[in-house]
């Protein structure tokens, strides 16, 4: 099947209305679908690049997200009453911290609202990383003005350095397992983290000196080699987004 | 086209100069060769050109550069776009778009150049670097040498009138490396275009060059046609070595030019060398229908070989031929589709720890990848602790391998010579069975180089022990293997001596072997050997 070819914008815009309609809404259930919709919709437009394989780490970020978050959220926090599901010992605090309790009894309501919420943050997360992964962030460069130049140097940056972490992560494991070092445990992220570091630094300003020598910014103005046009396809996927917007 | 006046550079918390007093003057249509050791300043005087240097870099910089009259002090880099176009050392690394036109037309966008205007010159350049089937190509999926012409291109757009390319050839294989600097030379030729080029492979590049830089890396440069300059300079290329063992009076530089000029030593009858009977030594490596995929595409089909003790092997072919995919499963970290792999009776994919640094060293493309300690003492400490061996061991190794290197240095300020020393003394305080090397000599200086040959020839000598190497550099297979595998595809396409493969390839070749064909001799020691043999 041939993918889309949309205009950068589109996603983002697309993006945003569902998260509006998601937070207007305000039902688990819709959530749920949309997310599950946002999905489909990655899975099968996404190309194959460095932004589009993204999208995985988003889903594994806001996995975690929702885990932290209600756990936190049983464990602190106001009590809500309801049916009690279990108790867990009070840790004591000092006096002048009135209004706060870390254990206690936990019931089915609150964790159900610390449910409720954690999917709503997450949502939101998966949403615009979806917006992220189905857009190039060059071609996302190309239609940002001029003015707003320094950023746009850092979107680049970010933007094809990330990726290319991810690449030499597996790399540097690779020659440290090589030198017959162990690859479990805390110490063996710290001997991939300094290479990674010093190598993305370097990159980096690789980047930033080809850009200046190449005259980013230096006029205000910019020409375009191809124009980026809004197409009739953008439209409609922007509208699905309107619709649900409309709906809620 | 090109002024330096009395320019002097010094780097903040640095003691050192890296240039001083420099004055040279650079004509327009010029091709000049920057040569020296490495970290003597190279990339810096590259990069004074445009005024990266100073202005991304920070340092001190007495004297002015001028460029067309304009001068760095006054604009910076980026006004400075439509007048020069540079090439880094990793063009990879200095992409701004996706695929190879929208690369081509940034630099034109940036200028704010009509629409027509940038339509025209990208077709141009197209056609010029041979780029026009690859026009709709995502960056990331090019090999190198299409990745260096795409960077040539995109410097060229712009219509500049200097372009300053920062060791171009490094990363290619012979005829890739072939097909940039031909280009190179025909933009001189045909656009009177200044050409400001760094590169350590002078055998490479030597024959195109007008003027020679030397910066010796005391803050010292010599400026001369490339025959004055290597006369007296340590930095040479095989062919000069030959010229200085064989007593000419005069140098020459290209290999038409030696030809001429050893026409009557390589005319008379030499007695053949018996080959070396080949030793059958125990087998170390055992390969057998081995096949890898990447993606679904097959790096490696269905190969099988094996590898004796007391050899060294160099793996050889074009980029993206198989190399790094074979030295990978040779130390076990690629999967496997078919085929199993031996080494020393171990498979490579189940060794770990100790045992796996007792049979195989591996030096990886980049030999920083190993290190993650914050000076060389650490790096060395650690090897000793992880081998159980007592402390100094590995820091005594280094000494013997690159004398000079402080123990309180970090490996990052290291040179690339003594990073992969550094790299190797680790490796090798395991005392390994076998030896991996992916890609040494990139960015080594002759030095380096001749003390790497060094190192692996007395490696291999040992009992039970056997070096495999990829790389793309002739002279370095012609100094040290004694076994040549040729891959193309996934396949080996030719293996056997080291004299049998190189000699049958011109491509491949090396200058010795180009200047006395039909004799057969690679390097000078074996022309000199010959000539003795003959009185």
């Amino acid at each position: 099947m041939k993918k889309l070819s949309l205009h950068p914008l589109t996603w983002w815009i697309w993006a945003i209305g569902l998260a509006i309609a998601v937070i207007r809404f305000d039902n688990t259930v819709f959530t749920i679908c949309c997310v599950g919709a946002v999905a489909v919709v990655v899975f099968i437009n996404r190309e194959n690049a460095p932004w589009g394989k993204s999208f995985n780490w988003t889903l594994k970020l806001s996995a975690w997200i929702l885990l932290v978050r209600t756990c936190i959220g049983v464990l602190i926090g106001v009590p809500i009453p309801g049916t009690t599901l279990f108790t867990l010992p009070i840790l004591p605090l000092p006096s002048w911290m009135p209004g706060i309790r870390i254990g206690g009894t936990v019931t089915a309501e609150r964790l159900t609202s610390a449910l409720t919420e954690g999917i709503l943050i997450c949502a939101i997360i998966v949403i615009f990383g979806a917006a992220a992964s189905l857009t190039s962030p060059h071609r996302l460069l190309r239609v940002l003005p001029v003015y707003i130049y320094e950023f746009g140097i850092s979107i680049v940056i970010a933007t094809s350095v990330l990726p290319q972490l991810v690449s030499s992560v597996s790399r540097i494991r690779q020659a440290q397992k090589l030198r017959g070092q162990s690859l479990r445990g805390f110490t063996s992220w710290r001997r991939v983290a300094i290479p990674l570091l010093e190598e993305s630094l370097a990159r980096s300003l690789d980047l930033a000196a080809a850009m200046d020598s190449r005259g980013y910014g230096v006029n205000k103005k910019r020409s375009r080699y191809r124009p980026i046009k809004w197409r009739a396809a953008d439209s409609a996927v922007v509208c699905t987004a309107l619709i649900v917007l409309g709906l809620s | 086209m090109i002024k330096f006046s009395n320019v002097s550079l010094i780097y903040p918390n640095s003691t050192t100069t890296v240039l001083e007093n420099l004055n040279l003057e650079i004509a327009e249509g010029e091709m000049v060769l920057v040569i020296g050791p490495t970290g003597s300043g190279k990339s810096s005087l590259l990069r004074l050109i445009n005024g990266l240097v100073p202005h991304h870099t920070g340092g001190i910089l007495a004297g002015d550069v001028s460029v067309d009259g304009s001068s760095t002090q006054l604009v910076k880099p980026g006004g400075m776009a439509h007048l020069i176009g540079i090439v880094g050392q990793n063009p990879a690394n200095g992409f701004v778009a996706d695929t190879v036109e929208e690369e081509l037309a940034f630099g034109m966008e940036t200028l704010n150049l009509p629409n027509d205007v940038m339509r025209k010159r990208v077709e141009e350049v197209l056609d010029l670097l041979s780029l026009a089937p690859l026009r709709d190509r995502s960056i990331a999926t090019l090999s190198g040498g299409e990745q260096q012409r795409v960077a040539i291109g995109s410097a060229l757009v712009a219509h500049p009138k200097v372009l300053v390319l920062d060791e171009p050839t490094s990363a290619l294989d012979p005829i890739a490396a072939e097909e940039v600097l031909s280009i190179l030379h025909r933009l001189v030729h045909d656009l009177s275009l200044t050409v400001v080029i760094a590169e350590h492979k002078l055998e490479r590049v030597i024959q195109f060059a007008d003027r020679i830089v030397h910066i010796n890396g005391a803050g010292v440069a010599q400026v001369g046609t490339p025959e004055d300059i290597l006369l007296h300079s340590p930095i040479a290329p095989p062919i000069v070595h030959l010229a200085r063992a064989l007593g000419l009076k005069e140098i020459g530089v290209s290999v038409r030019e030696m030809r001429r000029m050893t026409a009557d030593i390589r005319g008379k009858e030499y007695i053949e060398k018996d080959a070396a009977p080949r030793q059958n030594g125990e087998t170390i490596i055992k390969v057998s229908d081995l096949s890898v995929t990447y993606d679904g595409k097959p790096a490696l089909k269905s190969l099988s070989a094996t590898i004796a003790s007391n050899e060294i092997v160099a793996i050889m072919g074009r980029n993206g031929a198989g190399k790094s995919s074979l030295l990978k499963s040779l130390a076990g970290i690629s999967h496997l589709a078919t085929g199993f792999v031996d080494v020393s009776g171990f498979n490579p994919q189940n060794l770990k720890g100790k045992e796996r640094r007792s049979t195989i060293g591996f030096i990886p493309q980049e030999p920083s990848d190993l290190l993650y300690g914050q000076s060389v003492q650490i790096e060395c400490d650690q090897a000793d602790k992880d081998n159980q061996m007592p402390n100094g061991t590995t820091a005594q190794i280094l000494q013997q391998l690159v004398p000079g290197v402080l123990p309180t240095t970090h490996p990052r300020d290291l040179s690339e010579g003594q990073r992969l020393g550094l790299a190797l003394s680790i490796v090798l305080s395991s005392n390994p069975g076998v030896l991996i090397l992916d890609e040494p000599t990139r960015g080594l200086d002759y030095q380096a180089k001749k003390e790497l040959t060094r190192i692996l020839i007395e490696f291999a000598q040992a009992t039970r022990k056997c070096v495999v190497l990829a790389t793309h550099d002739v002279e370095l297979v012609a100094e040290l293997a004694t076994r040549v595998m040729f891959l193309a595809d996934g396949d080996i396409v030719a293996d056997g001596t080291t004299l049998d493969v190189l000699l049958s390839s011109p491509a491949f070749a090396p200058q010795v072997s180009k200047v006395m064909s039909p004799q057969p001799w690679l390097k000078v020691s074996d022309v000199v050997a010959a000539i003795q043999a003959h009185k």
